[in-house]
């Protein structure tokens, strides 16, 4: 992807990530934790253009799962809830043991995609995701098995060089996804964006996204270079400062943003033959 | 390693907040707690509260303190 895309036209994908697996009710009285929350809010975004739903699972109380009992009931919730997305099942996890980490993977059918952490990341104070190569080898080769897109989580500038790596490893187009915020995340600068997509090889797509006050800029100049965007609860609690938001609302916004600019939003099915997924 | 912490409570309101369902409530910092902090609280995935909660405090040296502030004592004996 590149800036000629921009010039081009071409479909931009926009990802809502409804829930995630950080923060809860307790951060957003709204926040989707149950399956029947999380099928409403990815009703919402397909209607308001979310072609992916990337999914995390919940306990009733709102603590993560990783089960594959779990997110077998919230992706039957979302499907029947939804006409075509894309279902894009996370991996990620601090501390979760590896055979968990696979869990989610193995739903059935299984997912169009599923994210791939490319290495460790720091949490709050004391936490370490550790996200360690033989981990992300043995997630990426049950997602081949399974058919199942990779979505490569690259949270700073080490995760570039160890996606670049694999890139042979990968299916046509290799997908990768640029985070931006604090902590372990690459600092949420536009050079910064600009650095990484001139480091890509041709043929590499790419994705965006900017935690919290970040997303808005990130996603604009996402859509400026070619490249596709994530939005939602997940990574962002606010609408504009000291408003709360939706995932409706959030991917609205990122739709309006991507038609002023020139770039259509991508339909499920475009998006199926940008990225070369398997069908739902 | 501890096992769940023992600051931990399950609460349905708190913080200014009530829920339908009981959640993780930290009585050391009086406030709801994340999903992934959940995680430390309960000690699962071979986490410690003592070692990887950065609000954890030593019920010992808590009962110690409020044993000193019983005795209007500042702990410089």
């Amino acid at each position: 992807m590149t800036y000629d895309d921009y010039i081009d036209g071409k479909p931009a994908v926009i990802t809502a990530a409804l829930t995630g697996g950080v923060h809860g009710k307790e951060a957003h009285p709204d926040l989707p934790e149950t399956p029947a929350e999380i099928a409403a809010a990815a009703a919402a975004c397909e209607e308001a253009g979310a072609s992916v739903l990337h999914l995390h699972a919940r306990r009733d109380n709102g603590e993560r799962a990783f089960s594959t009992e779990r997110f077998q009931e919230i992706a039957d919730a979302v499907r029947e809830a939804t006409d075509d997305a894309v279902l894009q099942h996370s991996t990620g996890g601090t501390a979760a043991p590896d055979a968990l980490r696979h869990e989610p993977l193995r739903t059935d059918p299984a997912p169009e995609m599923a994210s791939l952490d490319m290495g460790p990341l720091n949490r709050y104070d004391r936490l370490t995701s550790e996200n360690t190569r033989e981990l992300v080898s043995s997630l990426h080769a049950e997602m081949k098995e399974r058919g199942i897109k990779p979505e490569l989580e690259v949270f700073n500038d080490g995760h570039l060089n160890e996606s670049l790596a694999i890139l042979d490893e990968l299916d046509d187009p290799p997908y990768l996804n640029f985070l931006f915020g604090g902590g372990t995340t690459s600092p949420p600068h536009p050079r910064n964006l600009v650095n990484r997509v001139e480091a890509l090889p041709e043929g590499v797509e790419f994705n965006v996204i900017g935690f919290g006050p970040h997303q808005l800029p990130m996603t604009t100049q996402s859509l400026l270079l070619g490249g596709h965007v994530r939005v939602g609860l997940e990574d962002n609690r606010y609408y504009e400062k000291g408003e709360l938001a939706t995932n409706e609302q959030l991917v609205a916004r990122a739709a309006r943003i991507a038609e002023e600019l020139g770039r259509p939003v991508a339909t499920p099915d475009q998006t199926r033959k940008l990225l070369g997924l398997r069908g739902r | 390693m501890d096992e769940t912490c023992q600051h931990l409570s399950y609460r349905e309101e708190g913080d200014g907040k009530s829920f339908d369902t009981a959640r993780a409530f930290c009585t050391v910092t009086e406030s709801f707690v994340q999903p992934m902090r959940a995680d430390v609280c309960n000690a699962r995935y071979d986490l410690d509260p003592a070692a990887d909660c950065e609000f954890y405090v030593d019920p010992e040296s808590e009962a110690a303190e409020d044993e000193d502030a019983d005795r209007g004592g500042d702990g410089a004996e």
